[in-house]
């Protein structure tokens, strides 16, 4: 008992070393840099200092795909580096992840699924105790996800009343030099790229936004010798969905995708909140601080509350399992979440309760309730109190996460 | 649960494998973009490893709890098969067959001029015919025709992330939502029936309909429409005038496939009655034999399955004696009529009653974004 503590204590140490002043500074560039020209190769990533940041596998909520499940069982951490540009119109990211394989969906078969990776933006961060939920937002508190992922041509029903493009070529009256023009227009409709925008006010209201409105661009590269890939995601600090041109200090998170894993949605690794500061700009101070501070609490005093407190319904980690969908698995809820989220949630289980999960997939373990005007409730009462206690529970709290490898 | 439940009952003694259903939906809906391998209706030979292949045995579906199982994801190439073609063009450029006569292609080529572009090693129906038994004293088969359950509780509803699966209020139709639809392929996981299909070509889950399209006009879905032993009934489950409810609930004499997955089907079995009795070694009819085991019969409907088949031997026998039965003349079924129960004026109603176009599918939850002004590229309405 004694061993374990110490070694969740020296974790917490490696842990908190590696986010010390794990804020990203935004470099500022020339106003004539825009989003669409930022390749990952670009010159201009060399001034950008780029910093660790560690991503977790999601293990909050278990999806129902066997096969994945079990290749993901043993996932560890990984490690990124993310580097960021601004100027007074963009903001830039760039981030390089490890991945042993190319992964890359195809058109063509069932079994393939692309390496990918995200970006995932508040539109709101004031209150910097209140972010939204890591996991795509929650209900008031909406984030912006931009997506890209690696695949190859395919094809979406597209709106476009294109349907004599949509038929079988064989059923066509097409012959020879016709039949191969209407391949060709059928080709010309398809889409080349996975770059794609979403709101979110928790993981289940996700929804692409397809009006144009989201001013974005992305674009991913493998390099073999490296086994690595690199993504950038540049936008407009200002657009219909967002405007964080006034701000000194942002909220970002980022997760990546294995394609080799099956990784999809619900099977990923994920950051927490990382504070991006704006070089030479002010503002948001109080956002870098809370995103940049070591926990307060005792770890070791926390972890004897919270196995005696929550573990009847939350999994902590290997040895203390709960009974399977009982309650949010939190074995790598330190290495996603923010301190703040922990405490909020601890006092009032309420405050945030991601409308995610889905209730009919497991009807005996309703993790909330929902009243005639769609009002959550958390299953879970508030059982702490004592503020020493919480915080103590939160040091425990930020150090249930895997190894990083 | 939706406010109303259209459901399909399908008559197992009347299927005779002809796969007009399957064609008929085939050619309405999956052949083309990426849908080329699916069958959202299959005829599949039971006992035999199905379509996809084993699908009994890949998980989803809920246990007696209640908790959604995990299951496995089918693979096109080896489970589905790939729907293959052929060099059509060679036709016109080759001789098919030697000067000697004795083989195919071009002469001297070792291998046929026309022939398929990749070598097919597994598709529906691979083992159409075969069954179970020794011919011919005990072999047996029969027909057992399958298309998307539209369960009252679908398990690929339950396993969609992004709530781009939804039970229509009005008729209890499931669908996907492929705007919303990401491609996860989670509901195939979900499904016991694996009676949703993943397109790799848009990277979205596709379905069966149940002919919506064709519904809300007033016409029964095309695989009913055409089959030619006239095995399908299709009606609203609480319309106690439509032959589904009487064939359901009144004289109940068909039953949902597999109810243990507990996703509550609302497609209908007369479970398959009538099969030639067992021969002896002499081969001599064995009087009284059961050719189709009850066992087999039991784990596709379930216990309920030796009641229906005893009404059912019991409505022959009396119309066999009293020349009255209403459960045969049902079966019998006489004018496609009586059959088909729908009600296109029931459609319009929904429909004017939500402001939409009658025939405007969609999914009107996620029709006005909160933070887009157009989501979808349907229209909103008013």
């Amino acid at each position: 008992m004694i061993t374990i503590a110490k070694s969740i204590i020296a974790t917490t140490f490696v842990a908190s070393a590696l986010s010390a002043g794990g804020s990203i500074t935004a470099v500022k560039v020339g106003n004539d840099v825009k989003p669409a020209m930022l390749k990952t190769t670009d010159k201009l990533w060399d001034t950008a200092k780029a910093v660790d940041v560690a991503l977790y596998p999601q293990t909050t909520i278990k999806m129902n795909d066997k096969k994945a499940n079990a290749t993901n069982a043993n996932n560890s951490g990984k490690m990124a580096k993310i580097s960021a540009l601004y100027n007074d119109k963009c903001v830039a990211f760039k981030i390089v992840w490890a991945d042993g394989t190319e992964s890359i969906q195809d058109g063509t078969s069932s079994n393939l699924y692309p390496d990918g990776f995200a970006v995932q933006m508040a539109t709101k961060f004031d209150d910097p105790k209140k972010l939204p939920y890591i996991g795509m937002g929650s209900e008031g508190r909406p984030v912006l996800v931009h997506l890209n992922k690696a695949v190859t041509t395919h094809y979406e029903p597209n709106g476009n009343k294109d349907v004599s493009l949509q038929v079988n070529r064989h059923q066509t009256n097409a012959f020879d030099a016709n039949l191969t023009a209407f391949d060709e227009s059928v080709k010309a409709a398809a889409m080349n790229e996975y770059k794609r925008s979403f709101i979110s006010e928790g993981f289940r209201s996700m929804t692409e936004i397809k009006d144009g409105s989201s001013k974005f661009n992305m674009s991913m590269d493998y390099a073999k010798d490296a086994k690595a890939w690199s993504g950038v995601m540049g936008r407009h600090l200002k657009d219909e969905n967002m405007d964080i041109s006034a701000a000194g200090a942002i909220p970002v998170a980022f997760a990546v995708w294995d394609g080799e894993k099956m990784g999809r949605d619900g099977i990923k690794h994920l950051s927490t909140w990382i504070a991006v500061d704006f070089a030479d700009k002010k503002g948001n101070e109080a956002l870098v601080a809370e995103l940049t501070a070591a926990p307060t609490g005792d770890a070791k005093a926390g972890q004897a509350n919270v196995e005696m407190m929550c573990a009847a319904c939350h999994t902590l980690n290997a040895e203390k399992q709960a009974t399977p969908f009982m309650a949010p698995d939190l074995s790598n809820i330190g290495g996603y979440s923010t301190a703040a989220y922990l405490t909020e949630s601890i006092v009032d289980p309420s405050a945030v309760v991601v409308p995610g999960y889905n209730r009919n997939a497991h009807k005996n373990f309703q993790w909330y309730t929902t009243d005639d005007k769609g009002v959550r409730t958390s299953t879970m009462p508030p059982m702490m109190t004592d503020e020493k206690m919480v915080s103590d529970a939160v040091a425990y709290l930020m150090t249930l996460k895997s190894e990083v490898k | 649960m939706s406010k109303r439940q259209l459901a399909m009952v399908m008559d197992l003694n009347k299927c005779i494998g002809c796969q007009t259903c399957t064609v008929a939906c085939k050619t309405q809906w999956t052949n083309r973009n990426g849908r080329e391998y699916m069958y959202w209706n299959n005829v599949e030979t039971y006992p035999g490893e199905g379509y996809p292949k084993k699908w009994m045995e890949l998980g989803g579906g809920f246990d007696a709890a209640g908790d959604l199982q995990e299951g496995v994801i089918p693979n096109i190439e080896a489970d589905y098969g790939v729907p293959w073609d052929y060099n059509y063009e060679s036709l016109a450029e080759q001789n098919l067959l030697g000067p000697d006569g004795s083989g195919y292609g071009k002469h001297g080529a070792e291998k046929a001029g026309l022939r398929p572009n990749v070598e097919p090693t597994w598709g529906p129906n691979w083992d159409e015919d075969q069954g179970a038994g020794n011919f011919p004293s005990d072999n047996y088969f029969f027909y057992l025709p399958r298309i998307c359950n539209h369960c009252t509780n679908p398990g690929c509803l339950s396993a969609c992330p992004r709530d781009a699966i939804f039970k229509r209020e009005e008729d209890g139709v499931v669908l996907v939502d492929l705007d919303r639809c990401q491609g996860y392929r989670y509901c195939i996981a979900g499904c016991p029936y694996k009676k949703i299909y993943f397109n790799p070509k848009i990277s979205k889950s596709e379905k069966c309909i149940l002919c919506f399209p064709r519904i809300e006009q007033g016409l029964p879905p095309a695989c009913a429409q055409q089959c030619v032993g006239r095995i399908r009934f299709v009606g609203f489950l609480d319309d106690e005038e439509s032959q589904v409810y009487k064939l359901v609930k009144k004289h109940k004499v068909a039953l949902p496939l597999r109810s243990d997955y507990g996703t509550q089907p609302n497609i209908y079995y007369v479970p398959p009655t009538e099969a030639p009795a067992k021969f002896d070694a002499e081969g001599r009819i064995i009087e009284g034999s059961q050719r189709i085991p009850m066992e087999e019969l039991e784990t596709l409907f379930g216990k309920e399955v030796h009641e229906v088949v005893k009404t059912l031997k019991a409505e022959m026998d009396k119309r066999k004696k009293t020349g009255e039965s209403e459960v045969m003349d049902l079966l019998i079924a006489y004018q496609h009529s009586e059959m088909f129960r729908l009600d296109n004026n029931y459609y319009q109603d929904v429909a004017k009653a939500k402001g939409m176009p009658a025939l405007a599918p969609i999914d009107d939850r996620y029709i006005k974004g909160k933070h887009t002004k157009e989501i979808s590229h349907f229209k909103a309405h008013a």
